[in-house]
């Protein structure tokens, strides 16, 4: 079957980390042509450090996370210090439909690749740009990571427990990035329809803390009605109890479970054996059992600690009360249903060997998604790209990684990192 | 904000609370034609977030996420509001629904049919599980969501429970792989096949997606990542929420540059090339003795001193926020990110605004959410052709 785009569509990837990355890598689920392009100087800060391994055992070609977000890519380098290496990048925005950028407000400018200067190439091209905290304002420069835009768009400060006395913890996923990166996917298809209609390409900004703002507007609007600061209420619900995470036997197995009604509260007791606790005044009905919530958790915990978490699991889900276990990632990847539906994909990649890797969400009949292509090594495919895209001979290839303005070797490079 | 660049695509919208409605507001910022099709008592979701005394049918989070949309009520469970809804469906490119799967086919709109029927038109369907697998009829809410899916256990004391992150960020990462299902549905119409498709979107599969960092890099190291407490993880970094006089800033040290430059920030710039810290292996392998550095040193200093002074230095330091800072934030009003709704019955509210922007296309002001059925006389009369005592009798039938 046919991808979306079949080859029809080229993207010009100049992004590092997460979030643009992850825009191109999309692209290529759909079948466009994305080359990846590398400074020569500064390669992608997600291939980590050379100082974590010996040069022969290439570390920076070990990197689970760049060889997840760059799947399906062709990668080339490039010194964009140098006068040729900018010219390069000029003749391949001309043959190019997308660039993503996500650098420091001003250096693409200073590159010489602002949106002016790629649009008078190719009137065609539609660019976007992805700041952290967006191209303007006066904290536009403030450097921005993936848990430092999710401090900045107000998660983290919702981020703790309920009696942690105000420490404030960051999310397991530099939620921002990812975020930053599918905003970047919508509107790169909007901007490609209206394309279609316009002839014409666009710049689109896309500031990823503001991306990440609107999942805590419920905070933001509460604030305005009550005039409190939102509290962090870590495992527990602003109504409803029990709501929380529980241990049980073994090591570091905890399961998570929540009751919103008085039955699924009975039910659940009854589940745990624990109907003299039912019966208890203190925890009859909602709202006795959120005044009494401390009380009610450390009678659960009671129950539940000695019990093993499959059999815990199973006892309270057939009382029709909400519960799963808290997984680590070895059990997510094992989940009957991410298994069952064939979720993770398996691919051999060169260094590292196989894998399984997160597959595409959107599953689209008639159009699957691609997500079984390996990331490029360092500098892989210049030879290929130079030569089928540019029209470069051989031998001007060769000129140009012997005068260092392409390479596949770190060696050469000072380190980014 | 509202931009006009999918003013040609028509959307019918039978989602309900935050992954379905989030979706579709991505669509309707920009610029879609969106229908809320509601049931005449109204979608669940119309009671979330806070309300205003005396009104608990219209929650500030519904008018958030329902901005831009049109809305009509239809029962679905009468013959002839599903025959209205196939007169909405007819002509339109798309149809997104967060039901439990299969409840369309059991409506009588089974998808298959329906894009037979409308080659048109494509369907998104996100759910919790997917529309197949042994679990497709499952529920969810998001204690459960983040800790199946992963994103709870290793966050949190190492001695405590694991903590669960705040309010649905899960559902709205569901909802953004919904909305690009949605444009991914008309390229592939539009660029190749000439006709529509059922796209199935798993929330669970999208709260997995963003896991990389535990679910790859487990299997390229050994190494199940566990709670370390406010560090992020011990690593070849210091990725750390720290303590500080007035509150909490977040510390995103990694390279060797970021980590001279806070070196230099705590006027301690013999540790740059202390043994112990001077690579990033090292700094993995003494992760705690230069926890304990960092920590004596943010302590005794105050947020935005440490703010402005590491941010002098390229480091990524920043004051951690709360909700209320952000929305004063002086970036964001520079930038005029959030947006002041006037809305009908919960008067002004300030929404974030859409992140995307567009040079193509001015911004224009938000239409407010719709109230319950609010544009049953103009949808009804103005696209279907009812006469107004043919919506009078719908409405007396209790169809709308």
């Amino acid at each position: 079957m046919k991808t979306i785009f079949d080859g029809k569509v080229r993207v010009l990837d100049i992004s590092m980390g997460w979030a643009g990355p992850l825009a191109g890598q999309m692209f290529a689920e759909m079948g466009a042509e994305v080359i990846k392009v590398e400074d020569t100087h500064h390669f992608d800060w997600w291939r980590g450090s050379l100082s974590m391994a010996p040069p022969e055992m290439r570390p920076i070609e070990r990197s689970a996370v760049f060889n997840t977000v760059n799947r399906g890519k062709r990668g080339v380098t490039l010194d964009l210090a140098s006068v040729r290496g900018i010219e390069i990048l000029k003749r391949l925005v001309n043959v190019s439909d997308i660039l993503v950028e996500n650098f420091s407000p001003g250096v693409i400018d200073r590159l010489g690749l602002g949106y002016e200067s790629v649009s008078a190439i190719n009137p065609r091209l539609i660019m976007i740009s992805m700041p952290s905290f967006g191209n303007d304002g006066p904290e536009c420069n403030t450097r921005g990571y993936g848990n430092t835009v999710e401090a900045m768009a107000g998660v983290t400060g919702l981020t703790g427990y309920h009696d942690g006395g105000g420490q404030r913890y960051t999310l397991s996923n530099a939620l921002g990035d990812p975020v930053g990166g599918l905003h970047g996917v919508f509107a790169l298809m909007v901007a490609m329809r209206e394309r279609e209609r316009t002839g014409r390409g666009q710049l689109i900004e896309l500031a990823q803390v503001e991306a990440l703002i609107p999942f805590v507007a419920d905070a933001i609007l509460e604030y305005q009605f009550t005039g409190k600061v939102p509290a962090a209420r870590g495992n527990r619900h602003r109504a409803h109890a029990p709501h929380g995470i529980y241990r049980c036997a073994g090591d570091d197995n905890w399961i998570a479970l929540a009751c919103d009604t008085d039955d699924q509260w009975r039910s659940l007791a009854g589940a745990l054996g624990m109907e003299r606790i039912a019966a208890d005044p203190r925890f009859a009905g909602a709202s006795a059992r959120k005044a009494n919530e401390d009380a009610l958790d450390a009678e659960l915990s009671r129950a539940i600690a000695h019990l093993d978490a499959d059999d815990c699991l199973a006892r309270i889900r057939d009382a029709g009360v909400l519960a799963a276990p808290v997984n680590p990632a070895p059990a997510v990847m094992a989940d009957p249903q991410i298994q069952s539906r064939v979720y993770f994909v398996a691919i051999d990649r060169a260094v590292v060997g196989t894998h399984l890797y997160p597959g595409a969400v959107a599953r689209i009949p008639d159009n699957p998604l691609r997500a079984d292509v390996p990331a490029p090594m360092l500098g892989e495919h210049n030879r290929q790209v130079f030569a089928e895209m540019l029209g470069m001979t051989d031998g001007e290839i060769a000129e140009l990684e012997r005068i260092g303005v392409i390479g596949s070797s770190p060696r050469q490079y000072r380190s980014a990192s | 904000m509202r931009y006009r660049a999918l003013s040609d695509v028509r959307v019918v919208d039978l989602t309900h609370f935050i992954a379905g409605s989030y979706a579709t507001k991505l669509l309707a910022d920009m610029g879609a034609d969106v229908i809320k099709v509601e049931p005449p008592w109204g979608e669940g979701g119309r009671k979330l977030g806070p309300h205003r005394a005396g009104n608990r049918d219209r929650g500030a989070l519904f008018a958030f996420l329902n901005l831009n949309k049109r809305g009509v009520t239809l029962n679905l469970k009468h013959d002839r509001g599903r025959e209205l809804a196939a007169g909405l469906l007819d002509g339109a490119d798309l149809l997104v629904e967060n039901f439990a799967p299969g409840t369309l086919a059991a409506l009588g709109l089974a998808p298959d049919e329906m894009i037979a029927k409308f080659p048109r038109l494509s369907i998104v369907s996100i759910s919790n599980f997917g529309q197949d697998g042994p679990e497709r009829d499952g529920k969810l809410n998001d204690l459960v969501l983040f800790a199946r899916g992963g994103w709870t256990f290793p966050v949190g004391e190492p001695d405590r429970e694991p903590l669960t992150p705040p309010d649905s960020l899960a559902q709205y990462v569901g909802a953004l792989y919904g909305a690009v299902a949605a444009m991914q549905a008309l390229a592939a119409r539009d660029l190749g096949l000439g006709h529509g498709q059922h796209i199935d979107v798993s929330i669970l599969e999208a709260t997995v997606a963003t896991m990389i960092y535990e679910t790859v890099t487990f299997q390229y190291t050994g190494i199940v990542r566990r709670r370390e407490g406010k560090r992020y993880a011990v690593g070849p970094f210091l990725i750390v929420t720290l303590n500080c006089k007035d509150g909490y800033a977040g510390l995103h040290c990694v390279t060797d540059k970021q980590f001279e430059g806070l070196c230099d920030l705590m006027g301690r710039r013999e540790l740059a090339s202390d043994p112990r810290f001077n690579t990033a292996l090292n700094r993995m392998l003494n992760n705690n003795a230069l926890l304990e550095i960092v920590e004596a040193f943010f302590i005794g200093r105050e947020r935005n001193w440490l703010y402005r002074e590491g941010q002098r230095r390229a480091i990524p330091l920043v004051p951690i926020p709360s909700v209320v800072e952000v929305l004063e934030w002086e970036q964001t009003k520079a930038r005029n990110y959030f947006e002041t709704i006037d809305d009908p019955v919960l008067g002004t509210i300030r929404v974030p605004g859409t992140p995307l922007r567009l040079t193509s296309h001015r911004g224009e002001a938000s239409r407010p959410a719709p109230q319950l059925g609010e544009h049953n006389r103009e949808i009804f009369g103005g696209r279907l052709g009812l006469s107004d005592s043919a919506i009078d009798a719908l409405e007396k039938a209790g169809t709308i």
